[in-house]
């Protein structure tokens, strides 16, 4: 049994594999397991990363009762607190709203110019991909605080890094689902006459409309999680309220807040949920 | 009038699709095109709405020559020709006339294509030609709860709604049953005689063909091996455009092994 | 039936669509009136051209760098506290979702355990990350402390759906040839489960880097930190590197995930 050595993958070129001969005479090659060698890479690189965060469990054995004390008073929250918390807690929702709205109108454009089945001209079709990469390696905290630095702190910084988020997830997952579909009535729509993106618009988005909607839900859900956090960096919403209690360690005031944030996040996954269940 | 005049196409990776092909299809002809899988039908079909551009010759379809369009005025051009494929083609998820109306689309302003807006008139235009094919009654059924056959029927009806003089049909009964084929062809042939339309379709049931086209051409790697009308077609014929065979012989059903 | 009497019959969806479409106008309607935009604010026009600038013209000495604030150490310190925060997470969570799924333990504890999950998985990381400051002290530690619990949530609930998909008919046939409980889940349920354990472990690594980033803004290590520092102090040239390592950084991590994944959900072709 001779086998190409030049198509063979590295590791079996160093490795060896096995010859094993059977009672019979027959021979089978058996390759050399690669376990061994993702163990060792896997265990040099926990232990290097031990070492670069300086991990050292005594710390917690030790002070863990600190937790304890602060979770204590999370899960007691200070229900006087819930007046201050509902303004922030609706800016929450708004921003979130207007951006998911936002992000999804502008991503299926975006989604559509980066469909390899679409968008026959590669250079744009890249520079659509990279954009996308970018908008989405970018941690929103980041793009937040930025954007409130351009537009001043408040909602509106908040509302743009929501929609900037959006945008890059929105657009990824529909592309992935527009390359996916069935071609077929775009060829015919093509074959009586129709531009390229009518052809889209009146034979594709009949089929991915469904995927759109639920991708849309799904990152209205995440999105109202995301903006309770980018008040951190002051572009409004609980956050805001978040970083505050926590400075003046008032967790009971805190606890009220993520109280808030998860009767919230119960609600809008119970909505989506059911507007999920219709679409299918 | 489609005129082929020497025409040839080879593609990007050397195959010939075509070779010297030389044709004239009168307006209102029924002509079946038969040859094995491979043979240059699906090619020489497609070049008439230009799917497929051709790499020689010129092709001439009512007065306009087909290779000198661009854009707009080609988009224009396939306006007048229908076509119908073997998988239908058609949106699954959408209803029957949905699919229908879409023939429209390319003549509506865009706010309208975007928001799916169609007048009253283009919905009965739809309807009646829904009621040509006899699947006026499902009319707003989604198209998943339909069988071929009737699936067929509907891309029989849309590309109908665009009122062509062409209607190209590629192997447009190859996935029916064999009732269900006899079926679409006799609507194609009712089409054919009622309106006008010329047709061309590729098919490999030679039975058919010869029951329902007025003219067969048999095509053999790229090159018209018999053109004449279908009471003409012998097994000798038939012979020479499956097999490649010059000298007759009584053997082997080619009929058969098409099937 | 006439065409005309089919056109009659007609399904009506218009006022479903009008419907749909007013009630997502009144909702943009009502946020948008919270949403105040002040113009761009004065130096905006500035933070904009810098940023582009510092893209365009990226700190190359700190990209290089070799000290402790440059940032290869940045990027690797980042690395090395989403891969810990995830093993230890995709350690941690193995115990809680075999309690948690209702095909191994009783309903009544499997649902306690699903609620101790879901606590886990509603108090954001952010907040996760604030509070473990108060028992590490601020630094690379804390990030990865905070990303196991963090992880925990996400990875059990996955963890759950593939467990209770496990084939039983592969333990019953290894009690036919007579196996001991230990030989069953080594040979019967681990083979089943090690596939989609990894590939859980992966996905949420890629997860995790991402969120490492954040996780320095609050102090918790890693790249955000210093990310934050250079955005509020205008070095541009600064942000410009630091975002041009994170985007390579997450763009070979997503790619290589995404193929080992796909490796092995299908195997080798």
């Amino acid at each position: 049994m001779s086998t190409d050595v030049s198509k063979m993958p590295l590791f079996d070129r160093i490795f060896k594999p096995q010859e094993i001969t059977l009672e019979n005479g027959h021979k089978v090659l058996r390759p050399r397991s690669r376990m061994p060698l993702i163990a060792f890479c896997v265990l040099t690189a926990l232990y290097i990363a031990v070492q670069v965060t300086g991990f050292d469990f005594k710390i917690i054995l030790a002070r863990g009762n600190q937790l304890g004390k602060i979770l204590s008073q999370i899960f007691h929250p200070d229900r006087g607190y819930f007046n201050k918390v509902v303004g922030p807690l609706l800016d929450t929702i708004r921003m979130s709203l207007i951006g998911t709205i936002l992000g999804c109108l502008l991503g299926l454009p975006v989604a559509i110019a980066s469909s390899s089945n679409i968008n026959k001209n590669r250079p744009t079709l890249l520079f659509f991909r990279l954009v996308l990469a970018i908008m989405r390696s970018v941690p929103t905290l980041i793009i937040a605080s930025i954007s409130a630095l351009v537009f001043g702190l408040g909602t509106f910084a908040g509302t743009v890094a929501i929609t900037i988020f959006t945008l890059g997830i929105v657009a990824k997952m529909l592309f992935e689902s527009i390359e996916t579909i069935d071609m077929k009535p775009y060829e015919a729509m093509q074959s009586f006459g129709a531009t390229t993106l009518q052809a889209f618009w009146a034979a594709c988005m009949p089929q991915i409309l469904p995927t759109y909607l639920s991708h849309s839900l799904y990152c209205f859900e995440m999105n109202v999680r995301a903006a309770a956090i980018l008040g951190y960096v002051g572009a409004g919403g609980l956050g805001i309220l978040i970083n505050e209690r926590i400075g003046w360690r008032d967790y009971n005031g805190l606890g009220m807040v993520l109280l808030s944030l998860f009767v919230l996040v119960l609600i809008i996954d119970f909505v989506t949920d059911y507007f999920r269940s219709k679409l299918s | 009038m489609i005129e082929f005049k020497d025409v040839s196409k080879t593609y990007p990776n050397g195959t010939k699709g075509l070779q010297h092909i030389n044709l004239q299809i009168e307006q209102g002809e029924f002509v079946a095109i038969i040859g094995l899988s491979g043979a240059g039908k699906s090619t020489l079909i497609r070049t008439i709405n230009r799917m497929i551009d051709i790499t020689e010759g010129q092709l001439i379809v009512d007065g306009t020559d087909v290779m000198t369009l661009k854009g707009a005025e080609l988009r224009k051009f396939r306006r007048k020709i229908g076509m119908i494929f073997q998988s239908f083609n058609l949106i699954s998820r959408s209803s029957v006339i949905n699919n229908v109306l879409t023939s429209n689309v390319p003549d509506m302003p865009w706010y309208k294509v975007l928001l799916g807006i169609y007048s009253k008139e283009q919905k009965l235009k739809a309807l009646e030609a829904l009621d040509k094919v006899n699947i006026l009654d499902k009319a707003y059924n989604r198209c998943d709860e339909l069988s071929g056959g009737q699936m067929q029927r509907v891309a029989l009806a849309r590309t109908l709604n665009q009122n062509p003089s062409i209607i190209l049909a590629d192997e447009p009964v190859a996935s029916l049953d064999p009732i269900m084929a006899d079926m679409v062809m006799s609507d194609f042939a009712r089409i054919n005689k009622d309106m006008n339309i010329s047709i061309l379709l590729n098919i490999h049931h030679v039975d058919l063909a010869l029951k329902y086209a007025t003219r067969v051409i048999g095509v053999r790697a790229g090159q018209i091996v018999y053109d004449g009308p279908a009471s003409m077609v012998t097994q000798d014929v038939l012979n020479e455009v499956y097999q490649g065979k010059k000298i007759p012989t009584t053997e082997n059903d080619p009929t058969g092994a098409a099937k | 039936m006439s065409v005309m009497e089919v056109y009659e019959n007609r399904p009506r969806k218009l006022w479903v669509r009008i419907l749909i479409f007013c009630t997502l106008l009144a909702a943009v309607w009502w946020s948008s009136n919270g949403i105040t935009f002040n113009g761009i604010a004065q130096k905006g026009a500035e933070v904009a051209s810098g940023i582009f600038h510092g893209l365009t013209h990226p700190d190359l000495k700190i990209m290089f760098g070799t000290t402790t604030e440059d940032v290869p150490f940045l990027i690797a310190q980042t690395i090395a506290i989403a891969l810990l925060g995830t093993v230890i997470g995709g350690i941690v969570a193995i115990p809680i979702s075999f309690l948690a799924s209702t095909n191994v333990v009783p309903k009544g504890i499997a649902y306690i355990f699903r609620a101790v999950i879901l606590l886990i998985r509603t108090i954001p990381s952010l907040v996760w990350a604030l509070v473990w400051i108060r028992v590490t002290g601020p630094g690379a530690f804390c990030g990865v402390i905070t990303q196991s619990v963090c992880s925990i949530g996400m990875i059990s609930k996955m963890y759950i759906t593939a467990i209770e998909d496990l084939d039983t008919g592969i333990l019953e046939s290894l009690d036919a040839c007579g196996c001991t409980t230990f030989q069953k889940i080594r040979c019967g349920i681990l083979p089943q489960l090690s596939a989609s354990f990894i590939s859980t472990i992966i996905y949420r690594f890629d997860i995790n880097l991402k969120d490492a980033t954040t996780l320095g803004i609050v102090g918790a290590g890693g790249i955000g930190a210093s990310m934050l520092m250079a955005i509020n102090s205008r070095r541009w040239a600064m942000v410009g590197s630091f975002l041009w390592a994170l985007i390579i950084l997450v763009i070979i991590i997503e790619y290589f995930s995404t193929k080992i994944r796909a490796r092995l959900a299908h195997g080798r072709q």
